[in-house]
């Protein structure tokens, strides 16, 4: 799969390739002067990425270039691949989803309307033609675009599993409270190399920890519609 | 309105022989046959007034115009696009945006049908980036886009055969397919989290996947119609909002990322006819 040092010993040597070039990289219309047939695949699509002005120099939401956006951590690296990863894959990522968990010292429901607010919205870390501003609006979690939660409402994705009645199913019990909040904040500590984001992690906050109660919430509250079906 | 195009095919077709990619053929009766082949596909029957709408598909309307364009003498130079090269010839038309992207000696490189048709209006008739027939790249107004239209439309019906003869065609392949399960952005996804399973949908829309050729000949068969925008939308259009939706950084047109998708997902739908134009959700 993805050899992060035979990425790393190519991109050394296209940077000494583009330098004696005088960086006569790609500039849209000429050819560059770099070989792209001497890298393998995983070089060359690194070297698209970093190397080539593929992409609008920003500033993004969580701060940082749109380099930093584009480069890829463990997990992401880890889970590049088609199809489900092999068994060493899947174990060393729920072990890295496990390192970058904090789990909070109590967990409580919030409140189930802001839950469902925050999960029908698909607000936020958008960039590029049109940027997601995050002062006028806070960014969503995007759950509706993957699961049911709601059959009566027509527009909601399938990528995920159907949430109808996930409360109502299971209880509130304080395993059950620990289990949702580890799945929303980092899915492959459960699911490795899933679709879904992680929305906490010791790198990353989408969602605060309050607004993952919120949304807690909407899954098991017994007052929300998801378990009044 | 649009009669005069497609009259003037049958005529092309015999002249520009060896047509190895298949006959020409109307894009609706090609939109027909993919949905009586494959009659479990939610993707490809998700919308019946898109199917009813398909005869009178907006996008022909700019084959037309895209027409008017591509002969007028136009530009600083004052020359048609007669001379432009698409991969066939300077102004064969015919199978030529199936078999797109391709390496071009006289550029030394690989480039993808809007690359192309950019370079050809800047080198021949003169244009600028600043000028709007160049710059304006998206909606049915859009030279481009109407120049699009009328250039695709040459090879409706044709099977996607994009050439990997030549060793930068096939490394643009390679990377685009390495690009499309690379993970990433600030929600970590890359295409196939998306693309990956066969009538998963976002909200209401049923999503093609990508191992399933006949439904990835529907999904990249642009331009298109988009109903929903009421505007006609080409691949880079497409590419461009899904990188959007993906949170990864902001896509640019005429650059290798682009290129290297476009590759990889033409090739995905090889073999199978292409629906030029298309009409989408
Ligand atoms: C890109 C799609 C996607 C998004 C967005 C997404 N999920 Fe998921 N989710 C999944 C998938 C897929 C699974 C199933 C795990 C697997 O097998 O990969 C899942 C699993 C879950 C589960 C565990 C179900 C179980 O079996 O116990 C919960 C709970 C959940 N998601 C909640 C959420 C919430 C809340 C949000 C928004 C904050 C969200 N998801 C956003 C795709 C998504
Ligand atoms: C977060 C989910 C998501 C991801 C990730 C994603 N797409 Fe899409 N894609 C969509 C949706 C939704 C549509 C359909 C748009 C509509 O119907 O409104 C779509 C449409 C398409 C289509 C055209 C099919 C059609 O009928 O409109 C193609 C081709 C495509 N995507 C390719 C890609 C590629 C290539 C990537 C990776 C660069 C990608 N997608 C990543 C959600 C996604």
């Amino acid at each position: 799969m993805f050899k992060k040092n035979a990425v790393a010993a190519g991109m050394a040597a296209f940077a000494s390739v583009a330098l004696a070039a005088g960086c006569a990289v790609a500039d849209g219309s000429k050819g560059s002067d770099v070989d792209i047939t001497a890298m393998s695949a995983e070089e060359l699509a690194e070297y698209f990425i970093f190397e080539t002005g593929s992409f609008r120099d920003q500033e993004m939401q969580e701060g940082g270039t749109w380099r930093d956006r584009m480069t890829q951590d463990d997990i992401q690296k880890a889970c590049s691949m088609e199809g489900n990863p092999d068994g060493e894959t899947a174990g060393r990522v729920v072990a890295m989803a496990r390192a970058s968990y904090e789990a909070p010292e109590s967990i409580e429901l919030g409140d189930w309307r802001k839950g469902a607010e925050l999960a029908d919205s698909g607000f936020g870390y958008r960039m590029g033609h049109n940027n997601d501003n995050h002062g006028q609006r806070e960014p969503g979690g995007n759950c509706y675009n993957c699961h049911v939660f709601d059959p009566r409402v027509s527009v909601q994705g399938t990528i995920g599993p159907s949430l109808v009645n996930y409360g109502a199913n299971r209880g509130t019990s304080e395993a059950v409270l620990r289990y949702v909040h580890e799945v929303i904040s980092n899915p492959h500590q459960y699911f490795p190399c899933t679709e879904m984001p992680r929305f906490n992690t010791v790198d990353r906050q989408l969602l605060t920890d309050e607004q993952i109660s919120h949304i807690m919430a909407y899954l098991l509250d017994p007052e929300s519609p998801v378990n009044n079906q | 309105m649009f009669k005069k195009a497609l009259l003037a095919l049958p005529v092309a077709m015999a002249v520009g022989a060896a047509a190895q990619a298949g006959e020409w053929q109307d894009p609706n009766d090609v939109l027909q046959n993919l949905l009586q082949n494959n009659p479990d596909s939610k993707y490809l029957h998700q919308s019946e007034m898109n199917i009813m709408m398909m005869p009178d598909n907006p996008a022909l309307w700019l084959v037309e115009e895209g027409e008017e364009l591509f002969y007028a003498q136009r530009g600083p130079n004052n020359v048609s696009l007669e001379g432009c090269d698409f991969g066939k010839g300077p102004g064969e038309l015919e199978g030529a945006y199936v078999e797109l992207p391709r390496y071009f000696d006289d550029v030394g490189k690989v480039m993808d049908f809007e690359m192309r048709l950019v370079h050809c209006m800047k080198e021949l008739q003169g244009f600028t980036s600043d000028d709007s027939a160049v710059g304006q790249r998206h909606g049915s107004g859009s030279d481009i886009m109407k120049l699009t239209t009328y250039i695709a439309h040459q090879s409706s019906g044709m099977a996607w055969n994009p050439p990997l003869d030549h060793p930068e065609e096939q490394a643009m392949r390679d990377a685009g397919e390495v690009l499309f399960f690379r993970r990433g952005g600030a929600m970590d996804f890359n295409c196939a989290s998306c693309h990956g399973d066969a009538g998963k949908q976002i909200r209401a829309s049923v999503l093609p996947q990508m191992r399933d050729s006949q439904e990835w000949t529907k999904a990249v068969s642009w331009p298109a119609h988009r109903a929903g925008q009421d505007n006609v939308r080409s691949q880079n259009h497409r590419i461009r909002g899904c990188v959007w939706q993906m949170r990864h950084a902001g896509i640019l047109p005429d650059t290798p990322v682009n290129t290297a998708l476009i590759s990889f997902w033409n090739d995905a739908a090889r073999g199978e006819p292409a629906i030029l134009p298309d009409l989408k959700r």
